[in-house]
């Protein structure tokens, strides 16, 4: 029995098309798509990132008691497992939706685009991801989101923007949080913030706390600002 | 871009950049690369070169080209912040080579 031989020959060196393949690609292309839907529905996409208790869902609780009675808010919430944070969230009366990751520790463009159609978006104004808590890979994922915002929990020390530069250099808003503690702890809210903007000039900042209040209204004000800026730009 | 089976064959080494942005450690992915090849093991002979590169903005004034260094994004020349990245963002993979 003789065997057909290829005429095939695979020789030398080979560059990939345009010489580079970017292995976040297909994900950019996924952000895209999120970024046109948004635009059509006219919401504004807040991404929210930090480290793990630093006080994302408290926020959310804060914000939406505040600005649910001006604003349809909405919120999608990632963790690696469990509802926990959705059913706080929705305890407020606004609805949220629980992204269990499984194990993975980011959010991806390709789930939040799974779970877009559940959200009623025509309606919703605002609408946040509440990322895994994590400061280095989700940095890295593009969700189609107008803002990111990145809190920055007092407990956590003050070198961290030199430490995980990429989520503050991807930021426009830091939220320096539970500023209440701060008479507790060796924190500086000035060096933070000088090294913050050392990475990323343009970078926001607030001092909050969700306990005692600090800063809740700058924040809320900035989200109410965004939300009416990108309803003017649609009008025109 | 993708090779059929006879084409990987053929493999002889992957090119990979990474930039000190992309959050990615070469060492780990060589670890990780070696562990694919446990259960893979006909591309054991396959070599994976890392480049890591460092951070260079270039200034939208100037247009003068800055290494960063420290992660302070400053124009080197004029002192003017900029986050106009040229490098360091990569996680590429940047060349496939293949056997003569």
């Amino acid at each position: 029995m003789s065997v057909e031989k290829s005429t095939k020959t695979a020789r030398g060196t080979v560059q990939c098309e345009n010489t580079n393949l970017n292995l976040l690609k297909a994900n950019d292309y996924v952000a895209d798509i999120i970024r046109k839907k948004m635009t059509e529905s006219n919401t504004l996409l807040v991404n929210i990132t930090s480290s793990a208790g630093s006080g994302k869902t408290t926020l959310m609780q804060k914000t939406a008691q505040r600005l649910s009675k001006k604003l349809n808010m909405a919120v999608m919430v990632g963790d690696l497992e469990t509802e926990r944070d959705a059913i706080r969230i929705r305890e407020t009366g606004i609805q949220a939706l629980q992204i269990v990751t499984g194990g993975i520790c980011h959010i991806e463009a390709q789930m939040v685009h799974q779970v877009l159609d559940q959200f009623d978006l025509d309606n919703i104004d605002l609408l946040f991801i509440e990322n895994v808590g994590n400061l280095v890979c989700p940095a890295s994922f593009d969700l189609g989101e107008d803002y990111r915002v990145t809190l920055m929990a007092t407990t956590e020390g003050d070198d961290k923007p030199k430490k995980y530069p990429r989520m503050f250099l991807t930021s426009d808003m830091m939220l320096v949080s539970k500023s209440d503690l701060l008479p507790y702890l060796p924190f500086s809210v000035e060096a933070v913030t000088k090294d913050a903007r050392e990475v990323n000039h343009d970078l926001e900042v607030i001092q909050i706390s969700s306990l005692t209040d600090e800063g809740i209204e700058a924040w809320c004000d900035w989200l109410l600002d965004k939300v009416k800026h990108k309803s003017a730009s649609m009008v025109q | 871009m993708e090779f059929d089976k006879e084409k990987l064959d053929c493999l002889n080494a992957i090119h990979v950049r990474v930039g000190v942005l992309s959050n990615i450690e070469p060492r780990l992915l060589h670890n990780a690369y070696s562990a694919f090849h446990l259960s893979n093991p006909s591309y054991s002979c396959v070599d994976l070169h890392i480049e890591s590169l460092g951070i260079k903005i270039e200034c939208e004034h100037c247009g003068h080209i800055t290494d960063v260094e420290n992660y302070r994004f400053l124009c080197e020349k004029c002192n003017i912040p900029s986050k106009n990245i040229i490098q360091g963002e990569e996680m590429l993979i940047h060349k496939v080579e293949f056997k003569d």
